[in-house]
């Protein structure tokens, strides 16, 4: 069975990649050429960023003081 | 003269300046790990269900590494080394090893929560307004429901930054495995956070 290439479906695929910057140059023109040109995966593309970093800051919470205290207190004595 | 390692049987006293070398290359162990602990917790409290939970193992695996601080090779990264610990011994805790990728329904692509939020909204497609749409208990909660195999690597590389290849080094897994766990684990993440965010199944 023949499938259209779907250089969007292409795109999604290279999201995590290009992202992650774990591809080639080559493959980064390809997509960057593709972005240029595709308001609906540029949508998407940027959307990725702003949503790692809102989840890296949503999950933040803070360590309390107490237990620092804590982890201090494990040290081994100086003599 | 003593030579290394310096403490055998045969040594009536200790080499005191070996000793306080030895002291010292401790000290600053200890010190450099604590001054990591707010970067190692980050990590910690989202592998865990619970802040208590997160506590105990912090304590844990701080304890273990000043007991085995020998055993870190200076220059090495150390906030990995710890990390690597800390994940081994949540699995020793008991925690199940879970065995879900066959029974996992087919995770959506990598669009879908944009376009779940978009065809959720007012018809504004901006970007930064479609993420406000997600509420900072969306992302806690959605996270804690993606399984432990998946999460893992999730939080060790979008939490904590690790590179692929630290990950793969902590978890002992290879890093195809770090790559494709992560890429499941994102999608997972992303259909959690669009039930919690807009429902369900329509």
């Amino acid at each position: 069975m023949m499938t259209a290439y779907d250089p969007c479906a292409h795109c999604e695929e290279m999201m995590q990649p290009y992202m992650d910057r774990v591809i080639t140059d080559l493959e980064r023109a390809e997509a960057e050429a593709h972005l240029d040109g595709c308001t609906y995966c540029r949508k998407r593309y940027r959307f990725e960023e702003k949503l790692r970093q809102f989840v890296r800051q949503a999950v933040h919470e803070p360590m309390a003081v107490g237990l620092k205290t804590k982890l201090a207190e494990l040290r081994t004595p100086l003599l | 003269m003593v030579g290394w390692p310096g403490m055998s049987e045969t040594t009536r006293e200790p080499d005191a300046r070996q000793l306080a070398t030895e002291a010292r290359d401790r000290v600053r162990f200890e010190e450099d790990a604590l001054a990591l602990s707010d970067q190692v917790y980050r990590v910690a409290r989202h592998l865990v269900g619970s802040r208590e939970e997160a506590e105990d193992l912090m304590q844990e695996t701080y304890a273990r590494a000043f007991r085995s601080w020998r055993s870190f090779t200076p220059g090495t990264n150390l906030r990995a080394w710890l990390l690597r610990i800390l994940t081994n011994l949540n699995i020793d805790r008991g925690r199940k090893q879970q065995r879900t990728p066959d029974t996992q329904p087919l995770e959506e692509g990598d669009y879908f929560l944009y376009n779940k939020l978009e065809a959720s909204g007012d018809g504004a497609s901006d970007e930064e307004r479609v993420v406000e749409r997600l509420s900072q208990n969306d992302v806690v909660a959605a996270l804690s429901e993606v399984p432990h195999d998946f999460r893992d690597v999730v939080v060790l590389v979008d939490v904590g930054d690790f590179t692929y290849a630290d990950a793969a080094q902590i978890l002992d897994i290879p890093i195809g495995t770090v790559m494709s766990r992560l890429h499941r684990g994102r999608r997972i993440l992303k259909q959690a956070m669009a039930e919690s965010a807009v429902g369900g199944e329509e």
